[in-house]
């Protein structure tokens, strides 16, 4: 097997949409929520694993994940996926079928999903362009994660569209240290 | 061909089949049901220094909660199966994708003939096993050097009955496809094992006239072509509009995912069908043994495939 290239991230607030919304007032104030469930990966493809504890190191991922070591699917593309986060609103709203767009309720489970963090309680459609910090680490919103055609070929799940505009956050970390199930989050600035 | 989620599954069963052969059956620690699979699907075990091998499941498909693999000691091959007998015991973890089949059943058959060399028995024990359980009409031929050298023998003959035919070298009875007959309608033969079986069985079928429709071959090897000599070409990227150089010692897979493409990949030597990608124009130098021949006008195989001078692909 050759040699993996370094992982290549993009900065938060120099990713295409994240460079914008940063100097876009607006936006939930105001709101806490809590770190549910922290996922990683060894590789591409691998089923994710659940950790009681990771450390995030800034300008780099989740120490143990793919986009950590450069190894995910993604990694020879530059983008901002050091940490992504996605809502147990979310993932409640397919498993209830709402809004009905695919033949019933879906039920993705947060080992599933492939993102990293599972949230409750927090607009990560709001956080493009903001700062908010997860227990001790200090994360910047760098664009929408979107979904894709590869997870639905993973999960053998009809995902793509049920998860359009609500797939989650795509974050870089500005403050690296321990995170841990339980921890608050809420927006800095 | 569609990515496969790879778990990490524990070794929940080991036993000597025959002295080469090892029955080996796998459970995830953390899930009760694995992915569902049909008759023929093979895992792909990835091993720790990166290779990918290939093994047929020879378990029940409506047993969920596990796995089972019957794997051949080949010192002589290329590792994989000496890795696996050297390092799996029980309770050992091993990396194992989700299946995938390119070698079913064929849905409009009326009859199934299935012939294998050896190992090449893993993927008819549960195709055996299905079309027995509907008491559908089959007939399996398995040849070996003798009864203690096939492998799965004894629940083979449990699955089988009258419809198991053994061909055993030391018993002086050896296969010969004339058997078969010619051809018929409804009828679907299928083979695996080693090359001097299924080439040769492949030979006289096609003496006999049976259309290629009809006959299903999985190898354990890409076709051997020593004389093939690879020659540079162009490969445009429809897309994006991009040209890349694919020089006359690397693979076009290779070359492609250098340049940030990120096709699954699994064997690399043309037989598992995981990069399995489209192209528009160009003359294709089709060097694999899995893509059917109805495909091959517009989907090729990067890893072991190459182009004559220049082609596009739709990537």
């Amino acid at each position: 097997m050759s040699e993996l290239p370094p992982p290549r991230m993009v900065e938060a607030f120099e990713h295409a949409a994240g460079s914008i919304a940063v100097n876009v007032p607006g936006g939930a104030t105001g709101w806490k929520g809590v770190l549910l469930n922290i996922h990683v990966a060894p590789a591409a493809s691998y089923e994710m694993e659940e950790l009681q504890e990771a450390r995030c190191v800034a300008g780099r991922g989740i120490e143990g994940d793919r986009y950590f070591h450069g190894t995910g699917t993604y990694s020879p593309k530059p983008d901002t996926r050091e940490v992504t986060l996605i809502e147990q609103e979310a993932l409640d709203a397919l498993n209830r079928n709402d809004p009905p767009l695919q033949g019933g309720k879906i039920q993705l489970s947060p080992g599933d999903h492939r993102r990293n963090l599972t949230v409750r309680g927090v607009p990560l459609n709001h956080l493009v362009g903001r700062r908010f910090r997860v227990g001790e680490v200090i994360l910047r919103g760098g664009r929408l994660n979107f979904p894709c055609k590869y997870l639905e070929e993973l999960l053998g799940m009809p995902v793509y569209l049920p998860l359009y505009n609500r797939s989650g956050l795509n974050c870089g970390i500005e403050r690296g240290g321990l995170i841990r199930p339980g921890d608050a989050i809420e927006m800095m600035d | 061909m569609t990515a496969r989620i790879i778990m990490k599954l524990r070794v929940e069963s080991i036993r000597a089949s025959t002295p080469e052969v090892a029955h080996i059956g796998l459970v995830h620690p953390l899930r009760p049901e694995l992915p569902e699979w049909t008759p023929g699907a093979h895992v792909d075990f990835r091993l720790p220094d990166g290779k990918i091998r290939q093994y047929s499941l020879c378990g029940d498909p409506s047993d969920r909660s596990r796995y089972e693999v019957a794997i051949k000691r080949e010192d002589q091959g290329r590792g994989g199966s000496k890795w696996v007998h050297e390092n799996l015991a029980l309770g050992t973890i091993a990396h194992v994708s989700a299946p995938r089949n390119n070698f079913p059943l064929a849905p409009g058959a009326t009859r199934h003939v299935f012939v294998a060399g050896g190992i090449g028995i893993t993927p008819f024990v549960a195709m055996a096993r299905a079309l027995a359980a509907e008491d559908r009409d089959f007939t399996l031929h398995l040849c070996a050097r003798s009864a203690e050298d096939a492998p799965l023998i004894g629940l083979l003959r449990e699955i089988c009955g009258e419809q198991l035919h053994c061909w055993f070298s030391s018993e002086g009875r050896r296969f010969d496809p004339r058997v078969l007959g010619g051809p018929s309608e409804g009828t679907h033969i299928y083979s695996c094992g080693p090359e001097r079986l299924v080439g040769s069985l492949q030979a006289a079928l096609d003496l006999a006239g049976w259309p290629s429709e009809q006959i299903h071959i999985e190898r354990f090897a890409a076709t051997l072509d020593e004389n093939f000599k690879p020659e540079p070409f162009e490969a445009l990227i429809e897309s994006t509009g991009q040209t890349l150089h694919v020089p006359a010692d690397r693979s076009l897979l290779d070359v492609l995912r250098e340049h940030g493409f990120t096709l699954s990949s699994s064997c690399e030597i043309g037989v598992c069908g995981s990069c399995e990608c489209g192209y528009r124009d160009g003359v294709v130098l089709h060097r694999d043994s899995s893509l059917p021949l109805s495909k091959r006008q517009d989907r090729m195989m990067p890893c072991v495939s190459r182009a004559r001078v220049h082609l596009t692909l739709a990537l």
